[in-house]
């Protein structure tokens, strides 16, 4: 990706900026995932739980995202809602392997379906089937169903499974994403005119 | 920033108002959260808005928890923006919302991300924000990257780490200790002079308590060559104040060495400050304060202002210890009386007239009137104390000089300036007879044009006061009566009460003065009326006792005391009558400072009266469970239980109230090993333990207070001394002195103390009688004592005064605790105030025949209490 911005910058590209909120429960692999998606050159290799929140930048094809990764330790969840506002999309990372916490990942991905701040936007989101590369990982299409998926009516969404490590599956999912965002902006171009 | 930027535009074109003034809290709020969640932000506005909040913030509004909260929220979202403008603000902001917002904690992993990141312009204001937002429980996750920091090459971070550090210290002191060792390894770094100074400011925080520590830290710096100069001027405040607070520190010859050392230094800061705290250090001997004076005296020569200014303030407060000691400079001080400056010459001058001899008085007070037109009022002030002093040194020269105050009181300047001249004028009063005349009329003449209604009534008591001793009382009548007539009701009303004074003074005047009280009787002011009717009605009884308890005579009340105790009088149903006994004596040290009149008592200087404030507050109001017992009639001094540098040390103070002695013990623990827990100090002897208020928790090197409150018998059973034998018990918990974790389990342990005693001296409050002889026949020979004692351990007279004097801890009166040199024998007249307000007097005539033999005469309102003292003696 390292190459895009530059060469857009060369060519005086600018890409369009978006903010997005990537949420899911401790230890799933978010500042993992974030950290794969940015330049080689500035990714780190001492990645420590997080507290509160960081914001990332990285940029697909046609967008510039400004990601704000959350902690997604129990204390600190009430603190995601803060920047639910003004984001464009979400990116929900699911631990695979941790079939355990399952039902509270559910829990807390159906109260940021109803918050009143997304409840009604057709904002998508994104979830990372993540540490698929794990022995005990359930598949995608598992995950889904123990997360009722389907229910999800008014917002677009779509499951990948990753594998925040080698950078397996990040592509598809922030490409999709990207598209969705792009096209969920136009909408909304178009409402306000 | 272009915030700041566009305003200064805006100023300069003078168009419209200043953006940033008359801001309106809710609407910067409202437009910041606008401004922050919108993608993308955009930094040129941002800047503007953060500065506002800034400006909100610091205009000191008060913002609510909940809107706190939200606009906090709202500019964590900026740290999606790289510029630096508004990276910067909003760590400021961060930092000045810390205390007032939730969930300030949200921005710690950017916060850290920050200080560890690439751009240096980011990390150093990271890590202060970092420091400010975090909690006792969320240090230890930032421990790691603080210690890091503190050593990092940049020394812009690693000084914001150390200095945060000083930050954290004081809450949290037990952490920061655990990385000292960053600390002293930034402290000998041979890079940033600043990175230095701030490792050792942390250095010294940590451990001040310790003063084995902070020994240990000037000799370990004092050794490394090439420190910078900063970190030089703080090592030699550490150590002065190492040595001030307590000489018998071990080595502390060294430590005194090390600051002689840096007079030779090359840098001129260090030199001064050197020189500095060896004046400050209060060197008793010349031949101490001579390098320090010999090092001013060049600098008294120096091209720069700044270093001259230095020096002549330093120099005049050496000359206020050890003014031959600076007589040196004379010459220098002389020279620098045509300073460009003001306030050089100035400070030269009032230097001057602290060394000079009794020649040069005259000369140098003649140059006082051109130096005073065009300098402020503080320097005035100290021309003033200088003036003085040379008064109370050159007693012969007291007229002149007073004159020369009493001219300088004709000229402009602010009340401060007149108060001080007063109170030098009122000084003058007391020691010289043929100077008293002229500054009572000088005070006269002030009183007929004085704007100030404070110094007018200050005016009118002295007179009252004094003018009836003179020769010719009369004469002032007029000048008080002119009072009423022409000023304010707090001034006629003092001239009322110092008319008063003639009239039980002076006979003579008495109908005459009744005459003017009347007129004064009819005055519109109700406590001008009071007054006069008051003292009518008096005059009218002929009771010499009745005018002597309620006019002649001195009042020894606390007036804070005696506020308070109606205060908490009128809080009760009023039922009983007030008892004047419960009220506490004033302190002749306190009295001296209201009525400016105690020989010694008013500072001359603040080098000499640092510290020590006056007027306390009643110590026992501070602690719930005993404010019951106040208020204190007389608080010891503190006294140690244990000797220094022990395990644990413990210090004692006796307050004694009315019938209950509470005994404060100050306790530190010094062990780094153990927490202590209920500590509180058994007391065994003759009184009954009534109430303990333990210290739930000690920490190491923290100090704190438990009390024993023990019950006193009456004066019938009052032995003259008790003992308590005490002890320390408390129960201890281990820990570990690095990470500070405290184990779970705890053991009862206890640690003997020294034994304290109660003596009479702490049931005597002490009082200062200006007419002794007077208040000694008044009390009457029916109460009474008398006894003569061999005093076989006394060598001399004057040592014989002093044991005598600080047994019974009384008022020498009349200066009879000096004993003139050469004689054989010699009167000390003491006076005091018993517990429960039985007055006390005691003459005590000592002769010298083969040790000391006294005459002991007691006179007191209660024959128990005479009989007490004598019995205490023998
Ligand atoms: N095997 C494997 N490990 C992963 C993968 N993604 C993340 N991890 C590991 O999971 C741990 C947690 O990753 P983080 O990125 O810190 O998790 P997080 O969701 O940011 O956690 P919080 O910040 O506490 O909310 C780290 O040790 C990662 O190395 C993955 O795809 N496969
Ligand atoms: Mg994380």
């Amino acid at each position: 990706m390292g190459i895009f911005s530059k060469l857009a910058e060369w060519l005086g590209v600018k890409r369009k900026e978006c903010n997005i909120v990537v949420v899911g429960l401790d230890n799933s692999g978010k500042t993992t995932i974030l950290n794969k998606l940015k330049p080689d050159d500035s990714q780190t290799s001492d990645i420590v739980p997080t507290i509160g929140f960081n914001v990332e930048n990285f940029s697909s094809k046609s967008l510039q995202f400004n990601a704000f990764d959350m902690s997604g330790q129990g204390r600190y969840r009430n603190l995601w809602e803060h920047y639910y506002k003004d984001c464009q999309g979400v990116i929900f990372v699911i631990d695979s392997a941790d079939k355990l916490r399952m039902p509270v990942a559910k829990d807390e991905l159906d109260q940021l379906i109803q918050h009143p701040d997304l409840v009604s936007k057709r904002v998508p989101v994104l979830f990372f089937a993540n540490k698929m590369d794990h022995r005990d990982a359930l598949s995608s299409v598992k995950c889904s169903t123990l997360l009722k998926l389907d229910e999800i009516s008014n917002k677009p969404w779509h499951i990948c499974a990753s594998n925040a490590i080698t950078g397996e599956g990040l592509d598809e999912g922030v490409n999709w994403l990207s598209d969705q965002i792009k096209s969920y902006l136009r909408d909304l171009e178009r409402r306000r005119r | 920033m272009h915030g700041f930027r566009r305003d200064k535009k805006e100023e300069e074109d003078g168009s419209g108002s200043h953006s940033l003034l008359h801001l309106d809290k809710s609407s910067v709020l409202q437009e910041a959260r606008a401004t922050f969640n919108g993608t993308p932000v955009v930094a040129r506005k941002c800047s503007h808005v953060l500065t506002k909040i800034l400006m909100v913030l610091n205009q000191g509004e008060a913002i609510g928890k909940e809107e706190a909260t939200e606009t906090f929220f709202a500019i964590t979202k900026l740290f999606q923006s790289r510029d630096q403008a508004v990276r910067r603000l909003v760590y400021v902001c961060i930092k000045d919302m810390a205390s007032i917002s939730n969930d300030v904690i949200i921005v710690t992993s950017s916060l850290t991300k920050d200080m560890t990141g690439k751009e240096d312009e980011w990390r150093a204001p990271a890590i202060r924000a970092l420091c400010r937002i975090t909690d006792a429980q969320m240090l230890q996750s930032i421990e790691r990257l603080m210690k890091q920091a503190m050593v990092d090459k940049t020394p812009q971070v690693a000084s914001a780490a150390l200095t945060s550090s000083v930050h954290v210290a004081r809450t949290n002191p037990e952490v920061v200790r655990r990385w000292l060792n960053e600390a002293t390894e930034a402290a000998s770094s041979s890079g940033e002079g600043l990175v230095q100074y701030h490792a050792i400011g942390l250095l010294y925080t940590a451990r001040k308590h310790d003063k084995l520590a902070v020994r240990k830290l000037v000799s370990k710096h004092a050794r490394i060559a090439n420190r910078s100069s900063l970190a030089c001027c703080l090592l030699i405040r550490i150590a002065a104040k190492a040595l001030e607070e307590d000489d018998s520190v071990p080595n502390s010859g060294e430590m005194m060495d090390f600051i002689e050392g840096c007079l030779r230094h090359k840098s001129e800061m260090v030199i001064y400050e050197a020189a500095r705290s060896l004046v400050g250090l209060n060197a008793t001997n010349p031949k101490e304060l001579a390098p320090a004076v010999s090092v001013l005296q060049l600098f008294c020569s120096s091209p720069k202002p700044t270093l001259r200014l230095a020096a002549v303030r330093t120099l005049s407060a050496a000359a206020a210890i050890q003014p031959a000691a600076v007589s040196a400079c004379n010459l220098d001080l002389e020279n620098l009386m045509s300073d460009g400056n003001r306030s050089v010459a100035t400070l030269a001058m009032s230097t001057l007239l602290k060394t000079g001899g009794e020649s040069s008085v005259e000369r140098l007070v003649k140059q006082i009137s051109s130096f005073m037109a065009d300098i402020g009022d503080e320097l005035k002030v100290e021309v003033v104390r200088a003036v003085r002093s040379l008064c109370e040194k050159f007693p012969r020269k007291a007229s002149t000089l007073s004159a020369t105050l009493a001219q300088m009181l004709r000229d402009e300047g602010g009340v401060e300036y007149k108060s001080a001249l007063v109170d030098a004028l009122i000084a003058v009063l007391h020691d010289d007879n043929d100077a008293r005349n002229a500054a009572l009329s000088h005070l006269c003449e002030f009183i007929e044009d004085c704007e100030h209604t404070s110094l007018a009534t200050r005016v009118l008591h002295v007179l009252g006061r004094e003018g009836p001793k003179t020769a010719r009382p009369a004469a002032f009548i007029r000048y008080i009566y002119n009072r009423v007539i022409l000023e304010a009701a707090a001034v006629r009303a003092a001239a009322v009460t110092a008319l008063a004074q003639f009239g039980a003074h002076c006979p003579q005047l008495l109908p005459s003065i009744l005459v003017l009280l009347r007129r004064c009787a009819l005055d519109q002011d109700d406590e001008v009326r009071d007054r006069a009717t008051l003292y009518i009605a008096i005059f009218q009884s002929e009771d010499q006792s009745l005018i002597s308890s309620f006019i002649s005579g001195e009042m020894h009340y606390s007036v804070t005391a005696l506020e308070k105790s109606l205060k908490n009088y009128l809080k009760t149903s009023c039922s009983e009558e007030f008892d004047m006994k419960t009220v506490p004596i004033a302190t002749p040290l306190e009295q001296g400072i209201t009525s400016g009149s105690a020989p010694g008592s008013a500072p001359i200087e603040p080098v000499v009266a640092r510290a020590k404030a006056t007027v306390k507050e009643d110590p026992l109001e501070k602690v719930p469970q005993l404010a019951k017992y106040s208020p204190v009639f007389k608080s010891s001094g503190p006294l140690a239980l244990t000797e220094a540098l022990t395990e644990y040390t413990v210090s004692c103070v006796k307050h004694v109230t009315g019938s209950h002695v509470v005994l404060q013990f100050t306790c530190e623990n010094t062990l780094t090993d153990q927490l202590l827990e209920d500590v509180w100090v058994q007391v065994e002897g003759d009184l009954e333990i009534v109430e303990i208020v333990n210290i739930d928790e000690l920490k190491c090197g923290v100090q704190q207070s438990c009390y024993t409150v023990v019950e006193l018998p009456d004066v019938d059973n009052l032995s003259s001394t008790f003992t308590l034998a005490c002890t320390l018990k408390f129960k201890v918990r281990d820990c570990d002195p690095t990470t500070g974790e405290v184990d779970d389990g705890s053991y009862d342990d206890d640690y003997v103390l020294e034994d304290i005693e109660i003596t009479v001296a702490d049931h005597i409050q002490k009082v200062l009688k200006a007419d002794w002889a007077a208040a000694w026949e008044e009390l009457g020979p029916q109460n009474e004592l008398e006894d003569t004692f061999a005093l076989s351990a006394m060598n001399t007279l004057q040592e014989a005064v002093k044991q005598i004097h600080s047994f019974l801890g009384m008022q020498a009166c009349e200066r009879s605790d000096n004993v003139p040199e050469g004689r054989s024998a010699h009167t000390l007249l003491l006076a005091g105030v018993f517990r429960g307000g039985h007055a006390v007097l005691v003459r005590s005539r000592l002769a010298l025949s083969n040790g000391v033999t006294m005459n002991l005469s007691v006179r007191s309102t209660d024959p128990r209490v005479s009989n007490l003292i004598t019995q205490s003696v023998g």
